[in-house]
């Protein structure tokens, strides 16, 4: 029984997480479009639902919020009410209210621990009219409305746009949207209320309301296509939403999982096939063997992909939160934001969009906070006072490019380089052989922050670095690039995929290590010789760039058996840094699938995991940006001796 | 493949391992309960059958650099990668050349599914559980805090060990504190 219920109750905590992104995004579309009649009804079904479903489940605090919300919204739908700012800062504070009740009740199991008294006494204010931006309850029904070309737009339009201070629209300027043909006439100005009236009268018996119209002259034929088309889209698209299954992400990585398996027993048979094929040439059986393994190899593949696409969201889902983010930050600030976002629909692993969210976050919040300039500066310097912060995300090859852009202040290279000097994090002479790009990467050190003032926002020097270890955490990359005075642009690079990468398969004495590919910038055959050794350190010269060397007999104490003379280079990088892992053989390129090593093996420096090869072999597959900043350490701590 | 395996590194909720985690003394009400013996440097040690999910053969084992001294290394389990234990080494001895006894007992300790090797396994018998003690002072001697009771079984001892101390939580942090 309890178990029934604990189902039901995580049923209701998913679906309400996801109503409540929804009502987020759509209050702030809401905002810009406050005559939009359907969104309303949306938004309203939504707190319904989820009112209903609290009652049933007996969260009582829970129901309170949205009983009042709910009755703010229908008033709003009646039209009793207009959308002002205040009404929805009420209803928007009411639903992070509602978030905290469900963090209550995903962590307790009830929702008594949370204040709702404070929320509930501003939503009876709202609902009473009492706060600034009451209107009159004058109803707006469509037959008033003049034509309002603007407001009406499709939410799809309206959906990245947030302002902080929208102009708050009278209630009688505005056109409700609606599905209805003759509205949408009216609404786009195509004809007049008094002649759709009189062609209603005649549609009695007759043929659409459509034919009459073209009839009648009153509009065009084309006209009437584009209304009709506009009437359909309207009309179709709840019947989407029901082409999916919720599917639980547990089995998703279990599926994915097997799959994995899949591959490294495919690559394993594929070795023995090759095998047979040499010693058993003329073998028909052998030759049938190899055209079964080619199938099993595409359909594998195909499995892989299929399996992949399965685990991939839109990049929407974390995308969703920021419309509200910056309306909130942008009020805070005083500072005028425009929000656009572009490739919502670019898509990516799961695994992936869980880890890229707090990244982005602290990336648009910097962006708003230090980036754009306050108004006044704006002016100043001749630019329009609303500050634009775009996030753009695309697929580029095997990764997936998230771009966040300002049209802000840009980056101060000489204020980060006074700020490094100061920190220590570099020399003098480092510094002076560094271009202005390298420097500006420089924000990404531990420790790092050139805002003048701390603010809540951003400003304690700890967002910049975080972000890049969550990034590579995922094997993803992050550069900042800026021009002084027109703005900053940070680029992302992820994979599109975490669980299975390219890597190259090296040998170092008898101990084999994966490479990741994504890092590897280049292989190159050295002898003895060529090594040659700055400050105790071993570089090598590779066409006229200084190249440190690491190692991995040392880094992994590995005793070595032989002196040898001719070694490999893989020279592997992230970014600006690279570094040259000494190794004695290349031996393949293999597509591995990453394995945790259990819990007691996961935290060990300079390995990111283990895989399994084609012969069955454990292989353990190296971190390559953990071994840079190793590699820095040691500098750092050399330069300081 | 058993439903164990699927969650790869997930939470593994089959019965055994929640007996482990509860420790094996007072969960099955009967007078009776069923262990693995095995040798260890000469001496014979036995754990709880629940705890067992399966005996290997020696595989190749592949070092992990910069794990811990006691951690031989990782094997692949059909397809999972496990962490595999020395089991002399855990416990201070003298370390010897693998033979053809060598075996990995693969146990769950506390819900990690994890190998340990021994010398050889010998058998399971059943044993009444009155005839389990709990363990003599041993003192400091290095091994001592994994023994649950030693067994009394006509002229032999067996040292019952302690799978969920095997990795003591002093010990957990220190693996924790492997990477700064």
């Amino acid at each position: 029984m309890s178990d029934e219920m604990e189902e039901i109750r995580n049923d209701f905590l998913v679906e309400s997480q996801e109503m409540i992104e929804l009502l987020d995004q759509r209050f702030i579309i809401l905002e810009t479009d406050p005559a939009n009649a359907e969104l309303l009804n949306e938004i309203f079904r939504a707190m319904h639902s989820m009112k209903g479903s609290a009652g049933f489940l007996g969260f009582t605090h829970l129901v309170d919020v949205t009983h009042r919300a709910e009755s703010i919204l229908n008033k709003l739908r009646q039209g009793d009410m207009t959308v002002t700012p205040q009404v929805i800062t009420a209803i928007l504070e009411a639903i992070d209210v509602v978030k905290l009740l469900m963090a209550d009740i995903r962590e307790s199991g009830t929702d008594a621990h949370v204040q709702t008294e404070a929320v509930s006494q501003k939503l009876d204010q709202v609902l009473a009219g009492k706060t600034g931006g009451a209107a009159a309850p004058t109803p707006a029904p469509p037959s008033t409305a003049a034509p309002t070309p603007a407001p009406a737009a499709a939410p799809t339009v309206a959906e990245t746009v947030a302002k902080p201070i929208p102009p708050a629209e009278p209630a009688g300027d505005s056109a409700q949207a609606s599905t209805k043909l003759g509205e949408i006439l009216i609404n786009e100005g195509a004809a007049s209320k008094e002649q759709i009236i009189e062609a209603l009268d005649r549609q009695e018996h007759r043929p659409p309301l459509g034919e009459i119209l073209v009839q009648s002259q009153v509009i065009s034929e084309q006209t009437l296509d584009a209304a009709l088309q506009k009437q359909q889209v309207k009309g179709t698209r709840k019947g989407e939403e029901e082409q999916t299954i919720r599917v639980e992400t547990r089995r998703l990585d279990s599926v994915m999982n097997l799959v994995g398996e899949l591959v490294l027993g495919r690559n394993r048979m594929m070795k023995i096939g090759g095998g047979l094929d040499q010693s058993h040439e003329n073998d028909p059986l052998v030759r049938e063997l190899g055209e079964t393994l080619a199938q099993l190899n595409l359909v594998t593949t195909d499995l892989q992909l299929a399996v992949m696409k399965t685990r991939m969201l839109p990049i929407r889902k974390v995308l969703s939160k920021f419309p509200r983010m910056v309306r909130d930050l942008s009020q805070k600030m005083g500072k005028q934001v425009r929000l656009e976002l572009q490739g919502e629909e670019t898509e990516l692993d799961k695994s992936v969009a869980d880890e890229i969210g707090d990244p982005l976050v602290h990336l648009v919040r910097n962006a708003i906070d230090h980036g754009l300039e306050p108004v006044a500066d704006r002016q100043k310097a001749g630019k329009p006072i609303e500050g634009i912060v775009c996030i753009s995300a695309c697929q580029e090859g095997n990764s997936i490019v998230i771009r966040i852009e300002d049209d802000g202040r840009g980056l101060q290279v000489e204020k980060i380089k006074a700020k490094a000097l100061a920190n220590g994090v570099v020399s003098e002479a480092e510094l002076a052989a560094m271009d202005p790009r390298q420097i500006m990467n420089l924000i990404f050190l531990p420790g790092f922050s050139t805002a003048d003032q701390v603010t809540d926002v951003s400003g304690r020097g700890v967002g910049m670095d975080v972000v890049r270890t969550n990034i590579r955490r995922i094997n993803g990359t992050v550069e900042v690039q800026s021009q002084l005075g027109k703005g900053s642009q940070i680029t992302i690079k992820l994979p599109l995929t975490i669980a299975i990468i390219q890597a190259l398969l090296v040998e170092v004495e008898q101990a084999t290590f994966a490479i990741p590919l994504g890092s590897v910038v280049e292989a190159v055959k050295i002898t003895r010789a060529d090594i040659k050794t700055i400050n105790g350190r071993e570089v090598l010269n590779l066409r006229e760039r200084v190249l440190p060397l690491l190692r991995l007999t040392d880094e992994f104490e590995i005793q070595p058996d032989v002196e040898r003379d001719k070694f490999y280079v893989v020279v592997a990088g992230m970014g600006e840094k690279q570094v040259g892992v000494v190794v004695d053989r290349l031996r393949s390129q293999e597509e591995v699938v990453i394995k945790s090593m259990g819990d007691y093996l996961s935290n060990l420096k300079g390995i990111a995991g283990a895989t399994i090869t084609g012969e069955g072999k454990v292989v353990l597959i190296l971190d390559i940006a953990e071994l840079l900043q190793d590699i820095r350490m040691n500098h750092l701590a050399e330069v300081a001796a | 493949m058993g439903t164990g395996e699927i969650g790869q590194g997930g939470v593994v909720t089959d019965a055994p391992s929640e007996t482990a985690a509860q420790g094996w003394g007072n969960v099955h009400g009967d007078e009776f309960c069923q262990l693995v013996t095995c040798a260890v440097a000469g001496e014979e040690f036995a754990v709880d059958i629940l705890s067992v999910q399966e005996i290997n053969r020696m595989v190749e084992v592949t070092r992990v650099p910069k794990a811990p001294a006691f951690v031989e290394g990782v094997i692949n389990l059909r397809g999972r990668i496990i962490p595999v234990l020395d089991l002399r080494r855990r416990f201070g001895m003298t370390e010897t050349e693998r033979t053809v006894q060598s075996r990995i007992v693969v146990v769950n300790v506390g819900g990690r599914v994890v190998g340990l090797v021994v010398d050889s396994v010998s058998e399971v018998m059943r044993i009444e559980r009155r005839a389990i003690e709990p363990p003599p002072s041993m003192g400091n001697r290095p091994g001592a805090e994994f023994v649950q009771g030693i067994g009394r079984l006509h002229d032999r001892l067996l040292i019952v060990l302690d799978l969920n101390r095997l990795l003591t939580p002093a010990e957990q942090a220190s693996l924790d504190g492997v990477k700064p």
